[in-house]
């Protein structure tokens, strides 16, 4: 069975609450790094996660969700952001970040194009479609850097526990999140 | 402006924020005269200015994104900007120091301060920020770069000049959106005004305490360095990045070129 035209709004929502919520803690991260490389690194994907924010931002709208719509994730996935958020390490801060959140992610977008109709929501598709091909690429400049420059783990094992824990989350999106929705539009 | 939420040094009797994380290569100073200046173009000169100029650039991106941080409610367009900001400035940041290198330099070949990063942070506003980065420290740097390009070229390294320029074509956008979203502001609520003012304040005063003579800096013009002396005012970059004509003009009285404000009709 598809997926109803709340049910996308929520989805399209928590995306893109996850968006910013990343664009910020790239942005939190910046300062507080010592490493100029990646300072660079961090700065030039704050842009592209604003704009992946702003693409379905713009997008939940069309779907009879308020402009810009945001929702929080479930608590367990919310839990898992800030622990990867709350790292101090630079390799803890890049592997958290690009090997453990955005392959998540893509498996997540890949679930919802699964049950999506591809002709119906194609401009959400397309946004999904883009955002994979930005984050496979923030994915290779991380690793370009990573092999530049010598950062090690604290814990070599930890990216994989954090990965195992993002595996474990059963739910991504909060059901009936958009419960509001008639209203917030309404006002 | 409220009691800070953040780390802080004293310097010279002022209170600023904390500086941002450095890699211990680097030595960072927190005042003008610790740095290593030179007014020439030789080549260890040629290597600090782009030293210097990579490091103001690494405290752009942080300023921008310590806006996103602090300021989570600002409209989310205005927040675009500063995102596409970090985007430009971590560009800057890159092409520095490649440059930097291609010239034989390194990172930590020379001093570092982190002024600018302390003086707009330490700031409790969006508005006052902008009007102190964007359209106080990144305008001067337009109008550095006006006459550095110059000098870069008059001794051939015409590809330092050449970054030079690309990255002052992204300054006018920064100083322009920072002048836009002002005067937004400002038209929604004039007490933004006030926090402005503050801003400015703050900075001229701080820039007194920071001058070896104690000298207050004029409004919209930077202090220090040698290369500030004598940069003029880069009339044709500040009217595409939307400061008004009076503004300009005021500019130009300030930095003692009253003689190119053009007189007013009927009193020529």
């Amino acid at each position: 069975m598809g997926l109803t035209i709340r049910e996308k709004a929520e989805y399209v929502g928590t995306f893109r609450g996850v968006r910013v919520y990343l664009m910020e803690m790239l942005a939190r991260w910046v300062p507080t790094t010592p490493e100029l490389e990646v300072k660079v690194l961090f700065g030039r994907h704050i842009w592209d996660l604003a704009q992946h924010a702003d693409a379905l931002g713009k997008r939940a709208f069309e779907i009879r969700a308020p402009l810009h719509y945001t929702l929080r994730p479930s608590e367990e996935y919310q839990r898992l952001l800030e622990e990867i958020s709350g790292c101090q390490g630079t390799a803890e801060r890049i592997h958290g970040f690009y090997s453990v959140i955005l392959p998540g992610l893509e498996k997540r977008h890949g679930d919802y194009l699964a049950h999506t109709d591809s002709l119906q929501d194609e401009p959400t598709v397309r946004i999904l479609d883009r955002i994979q091909l930005d984050d496979a690429r923030m994915r290779r400049e991380s690793q370009a850097l990573l092999a530049e420059i010598p950062l090690r783990l604290a814990d070599p094992e930890w990216p994989g526990r954090l990965a195992a824990q993002d595996s474990a989350v059963t739910q991504f999106v909060v059901p009936g999140s958009g419960v509001t929705l008639a209203r917030e539009v309404a006002s | 402006m409220s009691a800070p939420t953040f780390p802080v040094k004293v310097v010279r009797g002022v209170t600023l924020r904390q500086d941002p994380a450095r890699e211990p290569c680097f030595k960072v100073v927190q005042t003008g005269d610790e740095m290593f200046e030179m007014a020439d173009m030789s080549e260890t000169s040629r290597r600090e200015r782009l030293h210097r100029h990579m490091n103001n650039e690494a405290g752009a991106i942080e300023i921008a994104a310590q806006c996103l941080v602090d300021f989570p409610d600002a409209p989310w367009d205005l927040r675009m900007q500063l995102a596409r900001q970090c985007y430009d400035e971590a560009r800057h940041v890159a092409a520095l120091l490649r440059r930097l290198l291609q010239l034989g330099g390194y990172k930590g070949e020379f001093p570092i301060a982190n002024y600018e990063w302390s003086v707009t942070c330490t700031l409790d506003s969006l508005a006052g920020r902008l009007a102190v980065q964007n359209r106080t420290f990144e305008a001067g740097l337009m109008d550095l770069l006006g006459s550095l390009l110059k000098k870069w070229r008059e001794i051939g390294d015409h590809t330092t000049a050449d970054m030079l320029e690309h990255i002052l074509a992204d300054e006018v956008t920064h100083v322009r959106f920072a002048n836009q979203w002002i005067r937004r502001m400002a038209q929604q609520d004039r007490r933004v005004l006030l926090k402005v003012a503050q801003a400015i304040r703050f900075l001229a005063a701080t820039d007194v305490a920071h001058s070896p003579g104690g000298a207050a800096q004029a409004p919209g013009v930077r202090p220090a360095g040698a290369d500030y002396a004598s940069a003029g005012i880069n009339v044709e970059d500040r009217r595409l990045a939307e400061f008004t004509d009076a503004e300009i003009d005021s500019f130009l009285q300030n930095a003692g070129l009253s003689s190119l404000v053009p007189a007013k009709a009927g009193k020529e």
